[in-house]
C-alpha cells in the first residue's frame, strides 16, 4: 500500500531530475553559445579600426559592403543563438505543458486509485460481514482481482512514466547532441565569418594595392619620360660646354707655357737679389742680437737691483708700519696716562685745597685755644697769687706774732717787692742778665731766618706778633732786627759779588767734567751752574744763601777781631759795617769752613729754638719759678730754724698747759673734796658739838 | 690550461705579434673578452643565487633589475618575491611556466597581477573544506593582497566525506532542516578571505565541480544555505567590490534573498550577474528592492524563473531608479504581464541604455507598450525582443515607433513573427541611427 502511494512520487522524481538535467544542459550550452558571440563581438571590434582605416583611405570603394558583411555574418552567428533561445523557450513551454499533463494524470490516477482503494476497503468490510466460507472466498477473490487491477494500473503508470523518463533522457541526449551540433555550426560559422571577413579585407587590401600600384605605375612612367627628356637636354648642353672648354684649355695652355718661361727668368733674378738682401739682413740681425744681448744683461742686472731695492723697501715699509702702529699705541697710552694724570692732579689739588681749609680751621682753633689758655692762665695766676699772698701775709703775721709774743723781739717786715705785683709776671722784668740776652739773640736770628724762608706765612705772622711783644721789652734787640732788615735790602747787590767770589775760590770743589761742559757758556751762566753744584755739595739750601753772603762779608772783620763772640759780632758788626767790602779771597775758604760749622750748629740750635719757641708762645715758665720761690722764701732758713725751735718750745709749752688743764679738774675735785670734807668736818664739828 | 693549437678564435694576431699577444691574453686560444663575464654580472648572479637568503632588488639600477628579471629562478618561494620584485619579465616567466595560455591583456597588462590572481584562483579552486588547511589560503593573503583585483573562480570543491544518509537527503532535497545538520556539504568559506583582499574589484563565482566524470551528483552544482550565508557576509565585508558574478550555482529565492539582504547599501557594487540560476518571483522582488538601495548600473538576471509578479516588482523599482544602465532579463517567463509593466516603468525612466527581453513569451501588448516608450524615450540605445511572438500588430507598432526614434542603435526582433518588410524597415532605421552616431 505504501509502495503504491510512493509510486507516483517516485515516478515524478526522475522526470524532475531529467528536467533539471535538461535545464542544466541547456544552461551549459547557452553558456557555451554565449562565449563565441563574445568572441565575435571582439572580432568585430578588432575589425573596426581596420575598417576605419580602409574607410579613411578609400572612402569610395566599399565601406558599406564591409559593414553589411559584418552585420550579416554576425547576424548569421547570432541567429543560431536566438534560435537556441527560441528552442529553449519552446522546450520550456513544452516541459511545463508536459509537467502539467503529468501532474493531471497523476492526480487522476491518485483519485481513481483512491476510489478503488476505498472500494477495496469497503469490500473488506463486506467480506467481514460474510460468514459463509464460499462467499468469503468469493469476496476474497473479488478483492484480489481488484488489487490486481489497481496494481496493474500503478505498474502501467510507472512504466509510462519510466518510458517518459527514458524518452526525456533520450531527448536530453538528443538535445545535447543537437546543441553540440549547433555549437559546432556556430563555431564553423564564426570561423567562416572570420575567413570571409579576412578574405574580404584581403580583397579590399589587394584592390587598394592594385589601385595604388596602378597609380604609382602611371606616375612612374610619366616621371620617367620626363626624366629622360631632361637628361637628354642636359647631356646636349654638357657636350657643348665640354667642347668649348677644351678649346679654351688649349689656348690657356699655350699662354701658360709662355708665362712659365718668363716668370722662371724673373724668378732667378729675384732670387739672387733676395739672397744678397738676406745675407745683409742676417748680418744686421747678428749685430742686433749682440746689442740686445748686452742690453738684456743690463736689464737683468737692473731688474735684480730693483728687486733687491723693492725687497728692502718692502721691509722698511713693513717696519714703518709696525713702528707706526707702535707709535699709535704709545700715543694712545700717553693720552690715557695724561688723562689719568690730569684726573689725579685735579684730585690732588682738590685734596690740597681741602687740606688748606682744614689747616686754616685748625689754626683758628689753635688761636682760640691759645687765647683761652692765656686768659685761663691769667685767672689762675691771679687766684693762686692772691692765695699765696694771703698765705704770705699769714706767715708774716705768724712770724710777727712769734717775734713779738714768743721771742719778745721787735719784728721787722722783710722787703717784699712781689707783693705789690699782681697778674702774670713778665720774665724780662725781673731777670735780664747776659744769658738771657744771648738767648733772645738766638731767638731773633731764628725768627729772622723764618721770615726769610717765608714758609707758612700765617704762623710766621703769629710768631712775629709774639716777637713784637718781646721786641718792645728789649730795645737793643729791636735795633738789631731793624738793622737786619736794612741789611736784607743790601743783600741783592752784594750777594752777587760774593757768589762770584765763592765760585772762583771754591772752584776746586766743582767737578772737572762739569767745568769742561760749562766752558762754552757765558760767565754769568757759568757761575750760576757752578754755584748750584757747589751749594749742593755743601749741602746749603738756597735760603741760606743770603746768610752765607753776610757771613763772608763779615768774616772780613772777623779776621781782625777773631776773639769776639760770633753772635755778638753778628749783631753789632752788621750794624756798623754796611759797606759792601768783599772779603779777601784768601780767607774765603777758612771763612767758608767756619760758616759751615756755624751753620750746622745753628741748624741744630734752630731746631731746638723752634721747640722752645713753642713754649714761649704759651708761657715763659723759668721766670715764674723764681718768682714763686721768692714768695716761698719769705721765711728764710734761719727763720725756719727759729720757727722750729719756737714750735718745739710751744709744743712743750702746750704739753705743760694741757697737763695743767688736765690737772685743773683734779684740783677742782680735790678742792671740792676739801670743801666737802671741810663741811663734813664742820658738820661733825658742829654735830659733835 | 694547456694551449691548444693556434686557433682561429684569436683573429687579430698575425704571427710576428704572437709573442706580444701572449703577454696580454691568457694562453687559452679560445679566450675572448666577450666570453668573460663582467664583474657586475657575476655579482648579480651571486645575488640571484642567494636571493632566498638575502634578497637584494630595490637597490639595483633599472638595467640590473631587468637582468635579474630575466634570469631569476622561478622556483623561488613567493614570500620572498611577492612584495619585492616588481611587475615585469620575471612574472611573465613564472606565468608561462605554469600555464600554457596567458593573456595578460585581460589583467590590465600586468603579469604580476595575472600570476597572483590565477595563483589564488587555483588555490581556492583546489581547496577542499576540512582537508585543506585555511592557512594555505591565508598565507597567500599578505603576498597577493596588493595585486589581486579580480577573482574568477570556476569551481568550488565540496568536502570529501559524503554525508552518511545521502539517500535520505537526496529524497528530501532542498529541505532547509537537513541542510544544517550533520557534516555539511559547505564549500570554501569566503569570509576568511574577502575582507582581507583590499584591492578586490571583481568576483566571479560558480558553485560547481569541473571534470567530475562518473562521480556526478547534483549536490556538486549548488550552494548550500550556509555557503550562501557566509558568502553574503563576506560580500558585505568586501567594500571595494564592484562586480559580482554568481552564475550557474542553483541559486533559489531564499538564497537570493539572503545575498541581496547583505548587498543592500553596498558602497561600491556596480554590476550584478545572477544569470543561469533558479531565481523566482520572490528573489526578483528582493532584487527590485536592491535596485534602489545600491548604485547598481548593470543587472543581469538572464535565464531564471522570473514571471509576471517578479517582473512587476523590478519594473516598479526601475521607474524610480536613476542609476541602472543595463537590464538583462533574457530567458525568463515575464509574459505580457511583466513586459507591459516594464514598458510602463520605462516611460518614467530616462537612464536605462540597454534592455534585453529576449525569449520571455511576451506578445503584442508588450510590443505596443514598448513602442510607446520608443516614441518618447531618447536614452534607450539597444533593445532586444528576439524569440517573442510579437505578432503582426506588434511589428506595426514598433515600425511606427522606430520611424520617430533616433536614439536606438540596436534592435533585435528576430524570430518574432513580424513582417519581413517591417523588420527591414526597422533595421534600416537602426542602421541610420548607427551612422548618425
Amino acid at each position: 500500500m505504501e509502495e503504491v502511494e510512493k509510486d507516483p512520487e517516485e515516478a515524478s522524481e526522475p522526470s524532475v531530475v531529467s528536467e533539471n538535467q535538461e535545464a542544466n544542459s541547456g544552461v551549459s550550452t547557452q553558456e557555451a553559445e554565449e562565449d563565441p558571440t563574445v568572441e565575435v563581438k571582439e572580432e568585430s571590434q578588432e575589425n573596426c579600426p581596420e575598417e576605419d582605416e580602409v574607410e579613411g583611405s578609400e572612402k569610395l570603394i566599399t565601406p558599406q559592403r564591409i559593414i553589411d558583411l559584418q552585420r550579416d555574418l554576425s547576424a548569421l552567428v547570432t541567429n543560431i543563438q536566438t534560435a537556441a533561445d527560441a528552442k529553449e523557450s519552446m522546450r520550456r513551454t513544452e516541459l511545463e505543458e508536459a509537467r502539467r499533463l503529468r501532474l493531471e494524470r497523476l492526480e487522476n490516477d491518485a483519485k481513481s486509485s483512491q476510489e478503488r482503494f476505498e472500494e477495496i476497503t469497503r469490500g473488506w468490510s463486506i467480506a467481514k460481514q460474510k460468514l459463509i466460507p464460499q462467499e468469503l472466498q468469493e469476496a476474497l477473490n473479488n478483492q484480489q482481482q481488484l488489487w490486481a487491477v489497481l496494481l496493474e494500473d500503478k505498474k502501467k503508470l510507472i512504466s509510462d512514466l519510466q518510458q517518459e523518463l527514458k524518452a526525456g533522457d533520450d531527448r536530453y541526449v538528443k538535445d545535447l547532441r543537437k546543441q553540440a551540433e549547433e555549437l559546432d555550426l556556430m563555431m564553423e560559422r564564426m570561423e567562416d565569418q572570420i575567413k570571409t571577413l579576412t578574405k574580404a579585407y584581403r580583397e579590399e587590401l589587394a584592390q587598394m594595392e592594385r589601385v595604388y600600384q596602378h597609380e604609382t605605375d602611371v606616375l612612374l612612367t610619366k616621371y620617367k619620360s620626363e626624366w629622360e627628356q631632361y637628361m637628354k637636354e642636359l647631356l646636349d648642353i654638357e657636350g657643348e660646354r665640354l667642347t668649348q672648354r677644351k678649346e679654351k684649355v688649349e689656348e690657356y695652355e699655350t699662354i701658360i707655357h709662355h708665362l712659365i718661361l718668363e716668370t722662371s727668368d724673373k724668378d732667378s733674378i729675384i732670387s739672387i737679389e733676395q739672397n744678397e738682401k738676406f745675407q745683409v739682413q742676417e748680418r744686421e740681425l747678428q749685430q742686433i742680437k749682440g746689442t740686445s744681448m748686452v742690453a738684456k744683461l743690463k736689464e737683468i742686472k737692473h731688474e735684480d737691483d730693483l728687486l733687491r731695492n723693492k725687497f728692502n723697501l718692502a721691509h722698511m715699509k713693513s717696519r714703518i708700519i709696525s713702528l707706526r702702529t707702535d707709535m699709535k699705541n704709545l700715543v694712545e697710552k700717553y693720552r690715557s696716562q695724561e688723562k689719568q694724570f690730569t684726573k689725579r692732579n685735579q684730585y690732588l689739588s682738590d685734596d690740597y685745597k681741602r687740606n688748606i681749609q682744614q689747616y686754616e680751621c685748625i689754626q683758628k682753633k689753635i688761636k682760640h685755644f691759645a687765647a683761652a689758655d692765656v686768659k685761663k692762665f691769667e685767672e689762675m695766676w691771679l687766684m693762686i697769687e692772691a692765695e699765696v699772698k694771703q698765705l704770705v701775709e699769714r706767715v708774716l703775721v705768724i712770724e710777727s706774732l712769734i717775734y713779738k709774743q714768743h721771742l719778745g723781739l721787735a719784728w721787722e717786715r722783710p722787703p717784699m717787692p712781689f707783693m705789690e705785683h699782681s697778674g702774670p709776671i713778665q720774665p724780662q722784668k725781673q731777670a735780664c742778665g747776659p744769658d738771657r740776652q744771648a738767648e733772645s739773640q738766638l731767638f731773633e736770628t731764628g725768627s729772622q731766618r723764618m721770615m726769610d724762608a717765608s714758609v707758612g706765612p700765617q704762623l710766621e705772622a703769629d710768631t712775629e706778633s709774639m716777637d713784637m711783644e718781646t721786641h718792645r721789652e728789649g730795645r737793643e734787640a729791636q735795633s738789631e732786627s731793624g738793622a737786619e732788615v736794612d741789611e736784607g735790602k743790601l743783600m741783592t747787590e752784594t750777594v752777587k759779588k760774593v757768589m762770584e767770589l765763592l765760585c772762583d775760590e771754591a772752584g776746586f770743589l766743582v767737578e772737572e767734567k762739569l767745568l769742561s761742559l760749562l766752558a762754552p757758556l757765558e760767565k754769568e751762566e757759568q757761575t750760576v751752574v757752578k754755584l748750584a753744584s757747589l751749594l749742593t755739595s755743601f749741602g746749603i739750601e738756597e735760603e741760606d744763601l743770603p746768610m752765607l753772603a753776610h757771613f763772608l762779608i763779615k768774616s772780613k772783620h772777623q779776621q781782625r777781631e777773631p776773639t769776639e763772640d760770633v753772635c755778638v759780632e753778628f749783631g753789632e758788626e752788621a750794624e756798623t759795617n754796611l759797606t759792601s767790602e768783599l772779603i779777601d779771597p784768601k780767607h774765603v775758604v777758612p771763612a767758608l769752613k767756619h760758616f759751615l760749622e756755624q751753620l750746622t750748629r745753628s741748624r741744630r740750635s734752630s731746631a731746638h729754638q723752634h721747640f722752645s719757641f713753642q713754649h714761649v708762645e704759651a708761657r715763659d715758665a723759668s721766670g715764674d719759678e723764681g718768682y714763686w720761690e721768692s714768695m716761698g722764701n719769705v721765711i728764710s732758713e734761719d727763720k725756719l730754724k727759729l720757727w722750729d725751735a719756737a714750735e718745739r718750745t710751744l709744743t712743750q709749752y702746750h704739753a705743760v698747759l694741757t697737763e695743767i688743764s688736765e690737772l685743773i679738774p683734779e684740783t677742782e675735785d680735790l678742792e671740792q673734796q676739801n670743801e666737802e670734807l671741810r663741811l663734813m668736818l664742820q658738820q661733825l664739828l658742829t654735830s659733835t658739838l | 690550461m694547456p694551449r691548444s693549437t693556434y686557433s682561429p678564435g684569436s683573429k687579430l694576431n698575425p704571427v710576428e705579434d704572437y709573442s706580444k699577444m701572449r703577454r696580454i691574453i691568457a694562453e687559452d686560444p679560445n679566450w675572448s673578452l666577450i666570453i668573460v663575464p663582467s664583474l657586475s654580472n657575476l655579482c648579480l648572479q651571486s645575488i640571484m643565487k642567494n636571493f632566498e637568503k638575502k634578497p637584494i632588488f630595490e637597490d639595483l639600477t633599472p638595467i640590473q633589475k631587468h637582468f635579474v628579471h630575466e634570469r631569476l629562478s622561478t622556483s623561488l618561494p613567493l614570500r620572498v618575491t611577492a612584495n619585492l620584485i616588481s611587475d615585469g619579465v620575471y612574472w611573465k616567466r613564472c606565468c608561462e611556466q605554469r600555464w600554457d595560455l596567458c593573456d595578460f591583456s585581460h589583467y590590465g597588462h600586468s603579469w604580476k597581477r595575472l600570476f597572483f590572481e590565477r595563483h589564488l584562483e587555483n588555490i581556492i579552486e583546489l581547496f577542499i573544506p576540512d582537508v585543506t588547511e585555511t592557512k594555505t589560503v591565508l598565507a597567500m593573503v599578505p603576498l597577493c593582497r596588493n595585486y589581486v583585483k579580480r577573482l574568477d573562480i570556476s569551481q568550488l570543491l565540496p568536502p570529501v566525506k559524503e554525508p552518511q544518509e545521502e539517500e535520505v537527503e537526496y529524497g528530501s532535497e532542498l529541505t532547509i532542516d537537513n541542510e544544517y545538520d550533520g557534516p555539511s556539504m559547505d564549500h570554501f568559506d569566503f569570509n576568511i578571505l574577502l575582507n582581507k583582499l583590499t584591492n578586490l574589484e571583481e568576483l566571479h563565482l560558480v558553485y560547481r565541480v569541473k571534470q567530475c566524470g562518473m562521480n556526478f551528483e547534483w549536490k556538486m552544482f549548488e550552494m548550500t544555505n550556509r555557503d550562501c550565508e557566509s558568502l553574503a557576509k563576506a560580500l558585505k565585508s568586501c567594500k571595494t567590490l564592484k562586480l559580482l558574478r554568481l552564475h550557474q550555482s542553483h541559486i533559489e529565492d531564499q538564497q537570493c534573498r539572503v545575498l541581496v539582504k547583505h548587498l543592500l547599501d553596498h558602497p561600491s557594487l556596480r554590476e550584478l550577474n545572477f544569470s543561469h540560476n533558479l531565481i523566482g518571483d520572490r528573489g526578483a522582488r528582493a532584487i527590485g528592492k536592491l535596485l534602489n538601495r545600491s548604485k547598481l548600473e548593470i543587472l543581469n538576471i538572464s535565464d531564471n524563473n522570473i514571471t509576471g509578479p517578479g517582473a512587476k516588482a523590478i519594473a516598479n523599482a526601475l521607474s524610480k531608479n536613476s542609476t541602472l544602465l543595463s537590464l538583462n532579463l533574457r530567458l525568463n517567463r515575464l509574459r505580457d504581464e511583466g513586459g507591459e509593466a516594464i514598458g510602463k516603468a520605462l516611460l518614467s525612466n530616462n537612464v536605462l541604455h540597454h534592455l534585453h527581453l529576449g525569449a520571455n513569451e511576451v506578445t503584442t501588448p508588450t510590443a505596443i507598450a514598448l513602442s510607446k516608450v520608443l516614441f518618447q524615450n531618447s536614452t534607450l540605445r539597444s533593445i532586444n525582443l528576439s524569440c517573442n511572438n510579437l505578432g503582426v500588430d506588434g511589428g506595426k507598432a514598433l515600425e511606427e515607433a522606430m520611424s520617430h526614434n533616433s536614439s536606438i542603435t540596436e534592435c533585435d526582433i528576430r524570430l518574432t513573427e513580424v513582417d519581413e518588410k517591417r523588420v527591414a524597415f526597422i533595421n534600416q532605421v537602426v542602421w541610420n541611427n548607427q551612422k548618425a552616431k
